[in-house]
């Protein structure tokens, strides 16, 4: 019989290379401890478990200085990896971390794939699919709101959610089991009602967590909110003043911007991919038109259209007309532009082009229009507004106050739950349909396998475990 | 003494009978050898064939040409069908039996076939070279020179039954003496030993139970046959009974509790979960106001009743007295007292699928020394280790079934794959595929493995001819045959369905949920009447035939997997991009393809995947050092 090998050692920088006052370096594998007697002659395997330890570190073969640096050694199972484990961290900058690098590959390392500690983590079963891939998203979070449902994710909360779901199909099993292996029983038959209603809790609980996929999914890719309006509407300065940085080239010309300009931002602590946009208009030039396509096309994408109306011109039929053309279901915000100019002209009391109240009547009537607001890029007044705003119209849902509750951010987590749906449904669709409960039944593994593709975890046969557990079974 | 075999088979329980005959029947030299001729084919506990998913095991068995079909239906007093008012894929045939007259029939069925011998000894050692078997040792000495050997010795191994909590007697099984010679060969050969318990409980005289006071359950069943084959000549049929144990009794034994063996502290081994002492009972479910006993007669001419739902291991006096608290027992006389009993398994993970031991070549193990419980269960590796014994003398393939195939190709991969953790028993929640493990489809389904096998006799074989012929009839007889609206709308006004208006095919009203394939097969006037169980399929697999497909597709998936053969010598410890957990367990089962391997407890997809790549990589670098060497 083979012997069981251990894993090989790999090694990598953990730290964006490049300036930086620390580096830390990581090391995982069956090779830790004689890697560190090589490269850290100083480190005592006895009492330096989980203990930051200052020790040298020298190279392997002349045995000449690398660094002061502190050792931490975490031995497996109990470490990230669930293999032995050491982090040290050296000093930063670009030279010292790649010699503590190469001289630890030359003690025997070799150096790590992109995401292969995280990779071990889970094939020594310290983390499962669905907290892997909460590590990713807590690393890459831009926003606020990402980082607190990776964060949960990663400790387990959405895992948790499924496996939690993943039992209740196994008690639908055992039920069925009970009914279908041991009709002679001291306990009377289950009742299929009973049956039904478990079905339809689990398949609640598969509802309410495919509920926060659409927007689970945007906290990861960021939501798509497209500035549109007339041309010179001031789209670009709201673009500019929203990012805080000059990225979009504003002109008092109409017809600056031609080609869409797009940024990932953080608003009110959520992400979006901001979208500047050509001003659209009937007459324009070959190339402004090719913009105006782009811009289309964007627009029917957005989760949210940002519909600029400069406080000098008011709506107009162009805004009308504007409104009509974006989908049924598209969710607009007006954002009255150049409020310093507009409070200009409405000075005299008039309900002129500017007056913000006839704007408002006039865009309410659509239901597309989820709110009006007025800002000034010029001024920076109104912004947070936006972003409250935005926030709220995109993120106002399923994911807005979720605090510690699981959310699906991925389209591989969706499809699972998904599927589990669907096979629930119809499992509970033919018991009340009255076809036979071992016909019925053949949905519910497929629902299990989703769950379990999902954690990565295989199924052990757990159905009769509970069965036992829970009813006095046998003669 | 003709001592030259080519197979031999060691015990004559249930395991054994079905190895020798299936062994036999293969074509080869066979020899079966146990302590008492007269005990083949013995009852240990209750005589009772069949139950949900038992019972399709017992007709697989037949359907692969075996013998416990037959000993059945020649033995049976009592019939039901359990959960016939629920789903056809789940009918659960049940037999009592005549104690007596079981263990007869399968004598019977064993002379007819002239390439067994029987002879009576205790096995006492395998006859080894290196680490091949050729034959055995008796106790008085005799070799017995073979190719193969299937050891088969129950619950023998190192037996030990408990009677209360006053020391254990070494014995087989009641009145029987234990093996323990055998044992120590065996585990001399460095094979991993378990240790296992079951119970059983006391018989009671007939006529001192007051049947005023129980409820009479009459069988029916009518014609019902386990066996496809051939037609035996049915038994006159009997009632059960069943009554319930209540407070009085949970009191008894709750302050008896000490003195029962299993909770004593004397039995070490694991038992069923599902075949509970009423001790279990009592303590596990203390909330539970009463179980059920079922009083079931243990043969025609004899007035002993098994008590069945008191399993106990309590000492004489605690058994009579808990008996007095059960209606209908008060004044019952003990026959025989109820035991619990430990012995030897062999942890299955040892074997291959063939149930060839991987260690030791030629030699095979089936039936309760594997772990499992139940005559069916032990039947049917009986069957499949004879078969397999035979094949590799013979120089033919093995008889693996798929878990797509057989209750049986269930049991055996998860014995061998998952190990066991208690005496094993099949329930059809085992199985995956359980629409298409039925009983009325075993011929079928089995038939025509067992006929490529050369597994039937030349009767068999013109039996299953027809039956397969027939069955191909009546599939095209429903698609054809068109009824007329007074033909159906009798049966559908029975069934409170509306009535149609033109005469529409067979198969299309078979699929509406009032209608069933013999009602119309009678409306239609089709004749000769198909058997039912041959209806039912029909009706099954039209009724229900989206569910039937899906379990056909992923059955298909699974086949898939199984494509990807993995070399018995692959070094599953040097996978390094497997989990540690994995690599172990890997090791350890040694799975034959990737299917096998993802059912293995601590394997995860992601694993899975590795493995796939690590094999396919290990594979490439063996080929090039061979081409290398040349
Ligand atoms: C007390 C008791 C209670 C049980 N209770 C239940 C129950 O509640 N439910 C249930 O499903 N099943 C129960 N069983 C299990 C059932 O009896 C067995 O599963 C079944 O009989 C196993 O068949 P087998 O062929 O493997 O072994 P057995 O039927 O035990 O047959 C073993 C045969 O091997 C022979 N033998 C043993 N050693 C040697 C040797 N060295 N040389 C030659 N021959 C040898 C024996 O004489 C015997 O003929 C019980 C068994 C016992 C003993
Ligand atoms: N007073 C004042 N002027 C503004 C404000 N925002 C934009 N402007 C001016 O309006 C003009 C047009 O601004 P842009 O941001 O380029 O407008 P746009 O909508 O992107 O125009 P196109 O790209 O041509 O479609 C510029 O001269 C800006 O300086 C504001 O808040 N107040
Ligand atoms: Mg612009």
């Amino acid at each position: 019989m083979s012997e069981i090998e251990g894993p090989d050692t790999i090694v990598a920088l953990a730290t964006p290379p490049g300036r930086g006052a620390l580096a830390v370096v990581r090391v995982s594998g069956s090779k830790v401890r004689e890697i560190l007697r090589e490269v850290v002659p100083e480190w005592d395997e006895r009492g330096a478990e989980r203990r930051p330890v200052l020790a040298s570190l020298v190279d392997p073969e002349s045995g000449s200085l690398l660094d002061r640096a502190l050792v931490t050694f975490f031995p497996g199972p109990g470490s990230y990896t669930g293999e032995d484990l050491a982090e040290l961290s050296t000093h930063g900058g670009s030279l010292v971390p790649a010699l503590v690098v190469d001289a630890i590959e030359r003690a025997g390392a070799r150096m790590a794939r992109p995401g292969e500690f995280t990779q071990r983590a889970y094939l020594n079963g310290k983390l499962d699919l669905v907290q892997a891939e909460g590590v990713r998203d807590l690393v890459e979070a831009r926003s606020e709101a990402l980082h607190r449902v990776a964060l949960h994710q990663m400790e387990g909360g959405l895992s948790r959610r499924l496996a939690e779901l993943r039992e209740g199909l196994i008690g639908l099993e055992a039920l069925l089991a009970h009914h279908l292996d041991f009709p002679e029983e001291d306990d009377p038959p289950v009742a299929l009602e009973r049956v039904v209603e478990e079905g339809r809790t689990v398949l609640g609980g598969l509802e309410a967590l495919l509920a926060t996929a659409p927007e689970g999914e945007l906290l990861r890719e960021g939501a798509l909110a497209v500035l549109a309006g007339r041309p010179n509407a001031g789209k670009s300065s709201l673009f500019n003043a929203l990012l805080g940085e000059e990225r979009a080239i504003v002109n008092e010309r109409p017809g600056t911007t031609r080609d869409a300009v797009e940024a990932s931002v953080s608003l009110g602590g959520y992400p979006f991919r901001l979208v500047d946009t050509a001003g659209i208009r009937g007459k324009a030039g070959e190339v402004e038109r090719l913009g105006i396509e782009v811009a289309r096309r964007y627009l029917r994408s957005a989760d949210v259209v940002l519909l600029c109306v400069s406080c000098e011109w008011g709506w107009g039929s162009v805004e009308a007309g504007f409104l009509e053309e974006l989908r049924e279901d598209a969710s607009v915000l007006v954002v009255r532009t150049k409020a310093d100019e507009g409070a200009l002209s409405g000075d005299d009391g008039s309900a002129g082009p500017g007056d913000p109240d006839a704007d408002d009547r006039r865009s309410a009537s659509d239901p597309r229009v989820r709110g009006v607001l007025t800002v000034s890029a010029l001024r920076g007044e109104g912004l947070e507004g936006v972003g409250e705003h935005l926030r709220d119209l995109v993120f106002g849902g399923a994911v807005a106050g979720s605090g510690a509750a699981p959310v699906l951010t991925r389209r591989r987590q969706r499809r699972g739950v998904e599927i589990a749906h669907g096979e629930v449904t119809a499992f509970v669709d033919a018991l009340e349909a009255g076809v036979p409960a071992e016909m019925a039944a053949t949905h519910l593994r497929p629902a299990e396998t989703a769950l379990e593709e999902l954690l990565g975890v295989i199924s052990p046969d757990e159905v009769l475990d509970r069965l036992f557990s829970e009813f006095c079974i046998g003669k | 003494m003709e001592r030259g075999y080519e197979v031999i088979v060691v015990g004559g329980g249930h395991a054994g009978a079905e190895a020798a005959a299936a062994s036999a029947r293969m074509g080869a030299r066979t020899l079966l050898i146990t302590p008492d001729l007269s005990r083949i084919g013995q009852m240990s506990c209750n005589p009772a064939i069949g139950g949900v998913a038992k019972g399709v095991v017992a007709r697989e068995v037949d359907a692969l040409g075996g013998v416990m079909g037959r000993a059945t239906d020649a033995s049976r007093i009592h019939f039901k069908m359990l959960n016939e008012s629920k789903g056809p894929a789940v009918w659960g045939p049940r037999a009592q039996c005549d104690r007596g007259l079981y263990p007869r029939a399968v004598r019977r069925v064993l002379d007819e076939l002239p390439l067994l011998d029987l002879f009576q000894e205790m096995v006492t050692g395998l006859w080894l070279e290196e680490e091949r078997v050729r034959g055995v040792v008796t106790r008085g000495g005799l070799r017995f020179g073979s190719r193969t050997v299937v050891v088969t010795a129950g619950t023998f191994l190192r037996g030990r039954i408990h009677i209360g909590g006053e020391g254990a007697v070494a014995a087989g099984r009641a009145g029987e003496a234990p093996s323990l010679e055998l044992a120590q060969a065996l585990e001399a050969r460095g094979l991993e030993v378990g240790r296992f318990k079951t119970g059983t409980p006391p018989r009671v005289d007939g006529r001192t139970v007051d049947f005023s006071k129980v409820q009479v359950q009459d069988g029916g069943g009518g014609d019902y046959r386990f066996a496809g084959y051939v037609s035996e000549e049915l038994p006159p049929q009997r009632d059960c009974w069943i009554t319930w144990t209540g407070p009085e009794l949970k009191g008894i034994v709750q302050r008896n509790l000490t003195r029962s063996a299993l909770y004593g502290g004397e039995i070490a081994g694991q038992g069923p979960r599902y075949c509970p002492s009423i001790e279990d009972k009592v303590v596990k479910f203390p909330d539970a106001p009463r179980h059920q006993v079922f009083l079931e007669p243990e043969g025609l001419e004899t007035t002993e009743i098994y008590v069945n739902g008191l399993s106990t291991s309590m000492p004489a006096e605690v058994q009579e007295e808990f008996l007095r608290a059960v209606p209908g027992l008060e004044r019952a006389r003990i026959t025989k007292l109820g035991y619990a009993i430990e012995y030897d398994y062999f942890p299955p993970h040892q074997l291959r699928h063939s149930l060839e031991l991987r260690e030791v070549e030629g030699l095979f193990f089936a039936g309760q020394i594997n772990g499992t419980t139940g005559y069916e269960e032990a039947a049917g590796q009986g069957l499949v280790a004879g078969a397999n014994a035979a094949a590799k003398v013979l120089g033919r393939d093995p008889l693996l079934l798929r878990r797509d195939q057989a209750y049986i190709g269930v049991m055996i991969d998860d014995l061998v794959t998952r190990g066991v953790d208690e005496p094993y028993r099949l329930f059809t929640s085992r199985a995956e595929f359980r629409l298409l493990l039925r009983q009325d489809n075993v011929l079928e389904r089995l038939g025509p493995i067992a006929r490529e096998k050369g597994l039937l006799t030349k009767d068999q074989d013109s039996v299953l001819g027809r039956r397969l012929h027939d069955r191909r009839a009546l599939v095209e007889w429903f698609r054809q045959t068109a009824l007329p609206p007074e033909k159906v709308n009798p049966l559908l006004a029975d069934a409170g369905g509306t009535p149609v208006k033109e005469p529409l095919r067979a198969e299309e009203l078979l699929k509406r949920p009032e209608l069933g394939a013999e009602g119309l097969a009678e409306a239609g006037e089709l004749s000769p009447r198909p058997p039912r169980d041959m209806l039912h399929a029909v009706e099954v697999e039209v009724k229900y035939a989206g569910y039937v497909r899906r379990e056909l597709e992923r059955a298909k998936k699974l086949a898939e997997q199984a494509e990807f053969r993995i070399p018995e010598e692959a070094p599953f410890g040097q996978f390094v991009t497997l989990s540690r957990e994995a690599r172990e367990k890997l090791a350890r089962i040694r799975p034959a393809d990737l299917g096998q391997a993802g059912r293995i407890p601590g394997v995860s997809p992601a694993d899975l995947q590795n493995l796939l790549l690590e094999v396919r990589r290990w594979k490439r670098g063996r080929e090039r050092a061979v081409a290398g060497t040349e």
